[in-house]
């Protein structure tokens, strides 16, 4: 009964398989939620917080302790629901939130650009494949700079995951399958040892946490 | 029902988990035996060919058409296999070799640096260095090949449909969700898919044919099959008496179970 996560570009179909693997093992399924559930903690709005926490800052900002102060809120919100031991999670950069935890499974999920392209202007009618184009791209962009100023790790290396799945030719139900399978090795079980770990983690998030906030104040 | 490349860096598990495969699905397992095959057929010696198919050139390459006939060779070889389903293929470049086939499952293995540093260690009583060395040596050689013959990143996660990390997940546990991969319906080897896999063979023999004989070798034709048509395009020089054409289009009829050829190719002034 262990954690997953799901790292994806925009558009891949990652949240599909999220919403798949959840309901096959009756895990919550937690994306964006975990900024508001933060958001709500620190008293300010959403907007606010992904704002500083999902964009990159620009090349003459450093990390400031603002950013640092939501990351660390981000990453907290994330700890308190892995104690239980079962989430399906596929916000962003999960793989690095839980770096190092036991009990997590890290999946990334890949699509080629031109099917990721097809996915955008279906759902908007009014863009055009050019415009999709550079939407995505750019929100890649932002995302791999992000990954890259907050860890110094390139979002797209396969060794920062367990499983890399492309869905070029797996469909949706397939890799949900294959997640399915993975997870229920030995490695990934839920052990009290485990679960006392990622107590301790959720306790050191916190403090973390209010470090960060003292520090602002 | 399907075909499986396991891509992998040297040390990384995948004669293991290749073997795994094979025994959970009952396919058959080919590796480096193809190799072998494509240089009886050639009457060349392995080395010669395994030599030439990886080992990158100079930047002045004299051996560009030998290296062209022994890749399709080995294609030639593999395709054979290929073309019966149930495969479990663990050698070389086999997610490129098979590049646009239906059914075909391209599995990349990794493992952490260390780790396979530490199982050349125990295995061959080497040290620490030179096992490092060692197998910086043969990736690097690996993905160079790679990039001059398909112009690819090895390690490029988009060439493969799944990619393991063996870092946290044990080889019997990646290979209980490969083979569930293997049996869905994406992969299924259908009726479709087998024809699909008869005109690669064909393909890739008519590709051997006008890489070995004399006045077809030096051009880079490419060759599609559609159920015993060839199709062959590429850029070739107009000669005077207009006869290159004539002996693609004879070379190709020459090879087994060809039914019609047709030219796409287009045509230079080899004296501008």
């Amino acid at each position: 009964m262990p954690i997953i996560t799901i790292s994806r570009g925009t558009l891949s179909g990652g949240q599909a398989v999220a919403e798949c693997l959840a309901g096959r093992l009756g895990y919550p399924c937690v994306g964006r939620e975990i900024v508001q559930e933060a958001a709500r903690k620190l008293g300010v709005s959403e907007e606010t917080l992904s704002g500083k926490f999902e964009t990159p800052p620009g090349r003459w900002h450093r990390l400031t302790n603002e950013r640092r102060l939501y990351l660390h809120a981000v990453q907290a919100a994330l700890a308190d629901q892995c104690v239980t031991g079962e989430l399906v999670y596929h916000g962003l950069a999960g793989q690095l939130l839980l770096r190092g935890q036991p009990g997590v499974l890290r999946a990334r999920l890949i699509a080629p650009l031109d099917m990721r392209v097809r996915a955008l202007t279906e759902a908007h009618h009014r863009m055009s494949p050019k415009a999709a184009e550079e939407f995505i791209e750019s929100v890649d962009e932002d995302r791999r700079r992000w990954v890259r100023l907050m860890y110094g790790a390139d979002v797209e290396d396969p060794s920062l995951y367990d499983l890399t799945i492309n869905l070029q030719s797996i469909s949706t139900e397939t890799a949900c399958t294959s997640i399915a399978e993975a997870v229920a090795q030995p490695q990934y079980k839920i052990t009290d040892e485990v679960r006392a770990k990622l107590e301790a983690f959720a306790a050191q998030c916190h403090e973390q946490l209010q470090a960060a906030a003292s520090q602002r104040s | 029902m399907a075909i499986i490349t396991i891509s992998r860096g040297s040390k990384s598990g995948g004669q293991e988990m290749a073997e795994c495969l094979a025994a959970q699905l009952q396919y058959r397992i080919v590796g480096r035996e193809i190799v072998q095959e494509a240089a009886t057929r050639l009457d060349v010696s392995e080395e010669a060919l395994s030599h030439q198919m990886e080992h990158t050139p100079k930047l002045w390459d004299r051996h560009a058409a030998t290296r062209r006939l022994y890749v399709a060779a080995v294609q030639a070889a593999l395709a054979e296999y290929v073309a019966e389903g149930d495969l479990v293929y663990h050698g070389l470049a086999g997610q490129l070799l098979l590049r646009g086939l239906p059914a075909v499952l391209r599995v990349r293995l990794i493992a952490p640096r260390e780790r396979r540093v530490r199982t050349l260690v125990e295995t061959r009583q080497m040290d620490e260095a030179s096992a490092e060395e060692f197998i910086q040596h043969v990736d690097g050689a690996r993905a160079r090949w790679v990039k001059m013959m398909y112009g690819e990143n090895i390690e490029d996660p988009a060439l493969y449909d799944m990619v393991v990390n063996l870092e946290t997940m044990s080889v019997p546990g990646a290979c209980a969700a490969l083979a569930t991969v293997a049996k869905r319906p994406d992969f299924a080897v259908t009726g479709e898919v087998k024809a699909c896999l008869r005109d690669f063979r064909l393909a890739s023999n008519v590709k051997v044919a006008l890489a070995r004989a004399r006045e077809t070798r030096p051009h880079i034709l490419d060759v599609w099959v559609r159920g015993g048509v060839v199709e062959i395009s590429g850029s070739v020089p107009v000669l005077k008496t207009g006869r290159m054409g004539d002996r693609i289009s004879e070379v190709a009829r020459s090879v087994p179970g060809v039914e019609e050829v047709r030219m796409k190719l287009q045509w230079y002034d080899p004296y501008p």
